[in-house]
C-alpha cells in the first residue's frame, strides 16, 4: 500500500517537474524572441498606438504601415538586395564547387590542406582592414555606388563559406559511387556535374542559403561602398529613420519585411547552420 | 602511376586491374588540377592584395583632406602615433576587449541555459529550437534599430516602461551605458549561435555516459559540471573562437545605435578604423589601425585553424 502511494507520488512529482521544465523552456524562448514578436506586432499598429505608453496590446490591426513602407521606394532597395545576394551566391558556387572538388578529389593532401588553411584565413580577415584599399581601388576604377561592386565583394565574402561547406559534404560522399563513375569512363567534369553535385545537393543548397543570408544581412559593405546609388534593404531602414524622423510602426513594418527572408531561410536550413558556420569543425 | 600502385590494398573493385591509365581517384590524388585556381585568384585579388596595399598605405602619410601633402613615406610613424600619441587608441582597444569579452560571456551563459533546456524532450521542441535561432538570423542593423527605438528608448521604450512600473528611474541607455547597451544587443544576437553549437555538442554525448552517471547517483548539477561540461569542451572552444572573431567585427550595431559615441566610448578597433578612414580621411593612419586589427584577428584565428586541421587529419585517416 505505502509502496504504491510512494510510487504514485514519485510519478506525480516527475510529471509536474517535466511540466515545470517545459513551461520554463517556453518562457525563456518567448523572452528571447520577444523583441522580434513585439516588432512584428508594432508593424500592424497605427503610429499613435505604436508610440503610446503603456504599450497597447489590443488594437485594430492595420496594414497601412506596410503599405507606406512599400510605397517608400521599397522595391528599388529590394531589387538591389535580391540581385546582390543571388548573383553573388551564384558566382561563389561557380567558383567554389570546382575548388572544393579539386581539394577533395584531385589535389595532394598537403596542397589541399594549405588551400583549406588559406580559405579559412580569408574569412577571418577583419573587413575593416581590407575595406580601405578596396575603397581606393574601387574609386579609381570608378565603380563606387555600383551593384556590380557589391556583388563582387559579397562573392569574395561568401566564397570561403561555399568552399569549406562543399568540401565537407564532398568528403562525406561514398567513394564507391565515384569510383564507379570513373570506371564507366566519365570525364572529371561529368563526374563533378552529374555525380558529385547531385549527390551533395542538399548540402550545397544549405551552403547557398547561408551565403544568401550573409549577403542579405550585410551592412558594412553596403553602407561604405554603395550607400547612395544602389542601397540595399538594411540601408533603407537607416535612411528611413534619419530622413523622416521616427515612425515606430512604419519602421517596424519595414523591419519585419526585411528580416523575413533571412529568418525563413535560416530556419529552413537550420540543420546545416552550425556545420556551415563552423566550417565542419562540429557536425 | 606510383600513386595508383599504392592504392589497391584499400580499394579493390572489379575491373580495376584492367585500367591502363591512372584515374584521378581519391586514393590516387594525382595532384594535377587547376580547378581551384579561379577561386584562389579571386580570393587573392579581393583579400590578400588589398591587405598588402593596406600594409603599404600604413607606412605612408595620406590625408585626403590635405592633398597637397601627397603620399610621403613615414615608416612606422602611423603605428607609433596609434600606440603612443593618439589619446583615443588605448580607450578604443579597451572598448573592443570589453565588448568582445562581455558579449561573449553573456552569450555563452544564455546559450548554455537555452541549449540545456532545449535538449530535454518536450512537446514542440523542434519549433522552439527554430524560433530560438531568430535573433541570430535577423538582420543585425535592423534589429539594432528596433532595440534602440522600441526597447531602449527613454521615451517610447518598453524597458523603460517596465522600469517605471517597478518604480525605477528612467535610463537613457545609449548615453548612460552606451557600451553595455551594445554589448547586450550583440550578446542577444550571438546567444542562438552558442545554443546551436552546444546543442550539437550535447547530441554527440553518448546516452550510456549519462545513464552511468544517473546509476551512480549523480544529481543534475553534478552531472552537468562533472560530465556534460568537460565533454562539451570542443563545443565551447568553437563557440568562443567563432564568437570572438565575429563579435570583434561588430559594426552595424554600433553605427545604428551610437555611431561610436558619446566621444569614442563605443568605438571598437574596426569601427575606429572605419571612422579614421571615412570621417577623418586619414587613409595612412586608418590602414595602420586596420593592420593592427588583422594581427589581433590572426592570433584569435590561429586557435581556430588548429581546431579545423585537427578534424582534417582525423577524417582523412
Amino acid at each position: 500500500m505505502s509502496v504504491a502511494t510512494t510510487q504514485k507520488s514519485v510519478a506525480t512529482t516527475q510529471k509536474w517537474s517535466r511540466f515545470g521544465w517545459a513551461a520554463l523552456t517556453y518562457l525563456v524562448v518567448f523572452l528571447l524572441i520577444f523583441p522580434v514578436i513585439w516588432m512584428v506586432i508594432t508593424g500592424f499598429k497605427s503610429e499613435v498606438a505604436a508610440i503610446s505608453i503603456p504599450p497597447t496590446l489590443f488594437f485594430v490591426p492595420t496594414l497601412d504601415q506596410f503599405a507606406q513602407a512599400i510605397n517608400g521606394g521599397f522595391s528599388a532597395y529590394l531589387f538591389n538586395s535580391v540581385v546582390a545576394s543571388l548573383v553573388s551566391t551564384t558566382l561563389a558556387l561557380i567558383l567554389g564547387i570546382p575548388a572544393a572538388y579539386a581539394m577533395v578529389f584531385q589535389m595532394r593532401k598537403k596542397s589541399a590542406d594549405n588551400m583549406l588553411f588559406f580559405v579559412l584565413s580569408t574569412r577571418f580577415l577583419p573587413f575593416a582592414a581590407i575595406l580601405i584599399p578596396l575603397f581606393v581601388i574601387i574609386t579609381r576604377l570608378n565603380l563606387l555606388d555600383n551593384l556590380f561592386t557589391l556583388i563582387i565583394v559579397y562573392t569574395a565574402m561568401n566564397l570561403p563559406l561555399i568552399i569549406w561547406m562543399s568540401r565537407s559534404y564532398f568528403l562525406d560522399l561514398p567513394k564507391e559511387v565515384l569510383e564507379g563513375a570513373w570506371l564507366d569512363g566519365c570525364t572529371t567534369l561529368q563526374t563533378m556535374l552529374l555525380i558529385v553535385v547531385p549527390m551533395a545537393a542538399p548540402g550545397l543548397a544549405a551552403a547557398a542559403l547561408l551565403s544568401i543570408i550573409f549577403a542579405w544581412n550585410d551592412f558594412f559593405f553596403a553602407v561604405t561602398l554603395t550607400y547612395t546609388e544602389t542601397p540595399t534593404l538594411p540601408i533603407m531602414v537607416a535612411v528611413f529613420t534619419s530622413n523622416e524622423g521616427l515612425f515606430l510602426a512604419k519602421v517596424s513594418a519595414l523591419a519585419t519585411m526585411i528580416i523575413l527572408v533571412p529568418v525563413l531561410i535560416g530556419i529552413y536550413a537550420q540543420k546545416h547552420l552550425v556545420h556551415g558556420l563552423t566550417g565542419g569543425a562540429l557536425k | 602511376m606510383s600513386q595508383v600502385a599504392q592504392a589497391p590494398q584499400k580499394f579493390t573493385l572489379p575491373g580495376m586491374h584492367r585500367r591502363t591509365t591512372p584515374a584521378p581517384t581519391i586514393e590516387g590524388r594525382a595532384g594535377r588540377t587547376w580547378w581551384h585556381l579561379p577561386a584562389l585568384v579571386f580570393m587573392i585579388t579581393l583579400t590578400q592584395i588589398p591587405f598588402l596595399l593596406a600594409v603599404w598605405f600604413s607606412l605612408h602619410s595620406w590625408n585626403l583632406l590635405v592633398p597637397s601633402e601627397g603620399f610621403p613615406f613615414v615608416g612606422l610613424a602611423n603605428y607609433i602615433t596609434a600606440f603612443v600619441s593618439d589619446p583615443n587608441f588605448w580607450p578604443v582597444m579597451w572598448n573592443t576587449v570589453q565588448l568582445v569579452v562581455g558579449s561573449m560571456i553573456l552569450a555563452l551563459i544564455a546559450g548554455t541555459i537555452l541549449a540545456l533546456l532545449l535538449n530535454r524532450p518536450i512537446w514542440g521542441r523542434g519549433v522552439l529550437r527554430a524560433l530560438a535561432t531568430v535573433p541570430f538570423l535577423a538582420t543585425p542593423s535592423v534589429m539594432a534599430l528596433i532595440w534602440k527605438n522600441l526597447f531602449l528608448s527613454p521615451s517610447s521604450g518598453m524597458v523603460d516602461w517596465l522600469f517605471h512600473l517597478v518604480g525605477l528611474p528612467n535610463v537613457a541607455w545609449f548615453s548612460t551605458f552606451p557600451l553595455q547597451s551594445i554589448m547586450f544587443i550583440v550578446a542577444w544576437e550571438w546567444t542562438p549561435f552558442v545554443m546551436l553549437v552546444i546543442l550539437a555538442g550535447l547530441q554527440s554525448i553518448p546516452d550510456e555516459v549519462m545513464e552511468a552517471a544517473k546509476v551512480d547517483g549523480a544529481n543534475a548539477f553534478m552531472t552537468f559540471w562533472r560530465i556534460t561540461f568537460p565533454l562539451l569542451r570542443k563545443a565551447y572552444e568553437i563557440s568562443l573562437l567563432f564568437g570572438t572573431i565575429f563579435i570583434f567585427q561588430t559594426f552595424a550595431e554600433i553605427y545604428i545605435t551610437t555611431s561610436g559615441g558619446p566621444g569614442v566610448s563605443t568605438n571598437t578597433l574596426p569601427y575606429y578604423t572605419y571612422r579614421t578612414a571615412f570621417t577623418s580621411f586619414q587613409i595612412g593612419q586608418a590602414s595602420a589601425l586596420g593592420v593592427i586589427g588583422v594581427i589581433l584577428a590572426i592570433f584569435a584565428a590561429r586557435g581556430m585553424l588548429r581546431l579545423m586541421t585537427e578534424r582534417t587529419v582525423s577524417e582523412r585517416n
